[in-house]
């Protein structure tokens, strides 16, 4: 799984085929809770893909170099990654807070909400020790740390991309002619049904 | 066997721990930021319910933009004079008069107001002005399921024997959820007045006089007898319903005694009457006589 032909479809596998918002539904919360609106959507999936790669480099030479040679990472990588993400989120923002205020306020504020995010960890995981969700690309036994980065941000882009249509299309729909009992959520999750349709079409796309 | 890898789980999950709050604490102190002792001293004196009728989503969040200066001292609509005058001296600035207002309930329906038909939905105002527009006779009158209660931050408010809600202005802020929350609240059955308003007519509705003494014993007949009893000329009947002018408004209380409906009730600070012993009392409420009024207000 080295050649770039195999890294792109690494990475379109997993921005959009296994899209995790819409085909696997990790995430969920920020998906319906900041989407109302298209500034706060930017804002999350810019910090969402910071901090997912974030965690995805840091669990993977946590579990490379410790638990996996320990021997101890099959029933501790739940609390070591976990450990690992949030400490990492609030390094992160104690030093934004210092070095780039205007990023700090920017994206500071979902950074304390992505920690606790399951799409991270998820990710996370997924990208230290390949495997835990049945997925369209096999991903190999383990990835290197490139091939992780890529999957990452592939996950990471993926997700942003998902959220700044549902934003997008919701506010399109503040203004839509919808009947009143279904204003407002309720004509959110039939819109992220829809949506989550068109996402798992594209899995036929490449055949995979 | 078994014992080894249990303590080389513990030890590996200690060493993360350890390294993790290593690098956190030494982070704190490297990265650490002086934050304004002032935007805690202002935090401290605001009321700190959050309750946004200022229009900032949190008292922080105005304690720093006062202290920053983005914010004027008196930003606080809940927190009133007292509020404002603490910030003050606390900034150095100069004090400036807030907007004092309370909420008042224009309306002494309640157990009086003819019903329309039997309600037994969920129990939230919003929920039955949505049947049939209320399951009271009365357009304007209070539909009693106590949504303004619910919304209240200060807990001001409470549901009285007779199914209405009472405010009381001792705890009264005067942030305006409740007026927002009622489903009436925009026709005037909950309103802000000025804090110092000495009298309100428990009256909202503007349809005929006719008709509304059928959908309730207690409202305004429109009987002019107020406006012609008024010495200063602040109350008149307008749109068949007595309005009270608190620009002219003396707190006499001679309107209060001459409603034949008893629906003009004395209200609060002012008049040194408690709002909760006066409401729906008219001339009856403990302690009300005109003289005594009189002499309370200037």
């Amino acid at each position: 799984m080295n050649t770039i032909g195999q890294l792109a479809l690494l990475f379109i596998g997993a921005a959009l085929i296994n899209n995790i918002l819409l085909t696997r539904f990790i995430g969920l919360c920020p998906f319906f809770g900041v989407s109302g609106n298209f500034e706060t959507s930017l804002g999350m999936s810019l910090a969402v893909v910071f901090v997912m790669t974030l965690a995805s480099t840091a669990t993977w030479v946590v579990w490379t170099f410790a638990l996996e040679p320990l021997g101890v990472g099959e029933f501790l990588y739940i609390p070591a990654f976990i450990l690992i993400i949030a400490s990492l989120v609030q390094f992160v923002e104690m030093y934004m807070r210092k070095v780039s205020p205007v990023l700090y306020r920017a994206m500071g504020i979902y950074l304390p909400l992505i920690t606790t995010n399951c799409a991270v960890l998820a990710t996370a995981t997924e990208a230290a020790k390949p495997g835990f969700f049945k997925m369209n690309i096999d991903l190999g036994a383990s990835l290197g740390l490139g091939e992780a980065l890529i999957y990452t941000l592939g996950v990471s882009i993926g997700f942003g991309f998902a959220l700044l249509t549902f934003s997008a299309l919701r506010e399109r729909l503040e203004i839509a002619p919808v009947p009143r009992v279904m204003k407002g959520t309720p004509m959110a999750f039939i819109t992220a049904g829809l949506l989550s349709l068109a996402y798992v079409g594209i899995a036929g796309w490449f055949g995979l | 066997m078994d014992l080894m890898l249990v303590l080389k789980a513990v030890v590996a999950l200690s060493a993360l721990g350890l390294v993790t709050s290593a690098v956190l604490s030494t982070a704190a102190r490297r990265f650490h930021i002086e934050v304004d002792p002032r935007v805690e001293a202002v935090a401290a004196i605001l009321p700190g319910s959050n309750c946004g009728a200022c229009g900032n989503p949190s008292c922080f969040a105005v304690a720093e933009g006062i202290v920053s200066g983005a914010l004027p001292v008196n930003s606080c609509v809940a927190g009133g004079q007292s509020v404002a005058d603490g910030i003050a001296v606390l900034m150095g600035a100069e004090a400036c008069a807030v907007a004092s207002v309370v909420s008042i309930r224009s309306c002494g329906g309640g157990v009086n107001a003819e019903r329309a038909y039997d309600y037994g939905g969920v129990r939230s105002c919003a929920a039955v002005a949505r049947l049939a527009g209320g399951a009271i006779v009365c357009s304007a009158g209070c539909l009693g399921y106590g949504d303004c209660v619910k919304a209240c931050p200060f807990g001001a408010i409470v549901m009285d024997e007779r199914g209405l809600p009472v405010i009381d202005l001792d705890a009264c802020t005067g942030c305006g959820i409740c007026v927002r929350e009622c489903p009436r609240g925009g026709a005037g059955l909950l309103a802000l007045v000025q804090e110092n308003a000495p009298v309100v007519v428990r009256c909202n509705a503007h349809d005929k006089v006719k008709g509304r003494k059928d959908a309730c014993s207690v409202c305004c007949i429109a009987c002019k007898k107020c406006e012609r009893a008024c010495p200063s000329d602040a109350i008149h009947v307008v749109d068949m319903l007595a309005v009270i002018d608190y620009e002219k408004c003396t707190g006499c209380g001679t309107c209060v005694a001459v409603c034949p409906q008893n629906c003009i009730d004395v209200h609060g600070r002012a008049s040194g009457i408690s709002s909760v012993a006066a409401d729906g009392k008219g001339k009856d409420a403990p302690g009300f006589e005109i003289e005594a009024v009189d002499g309370a207000v200037e």
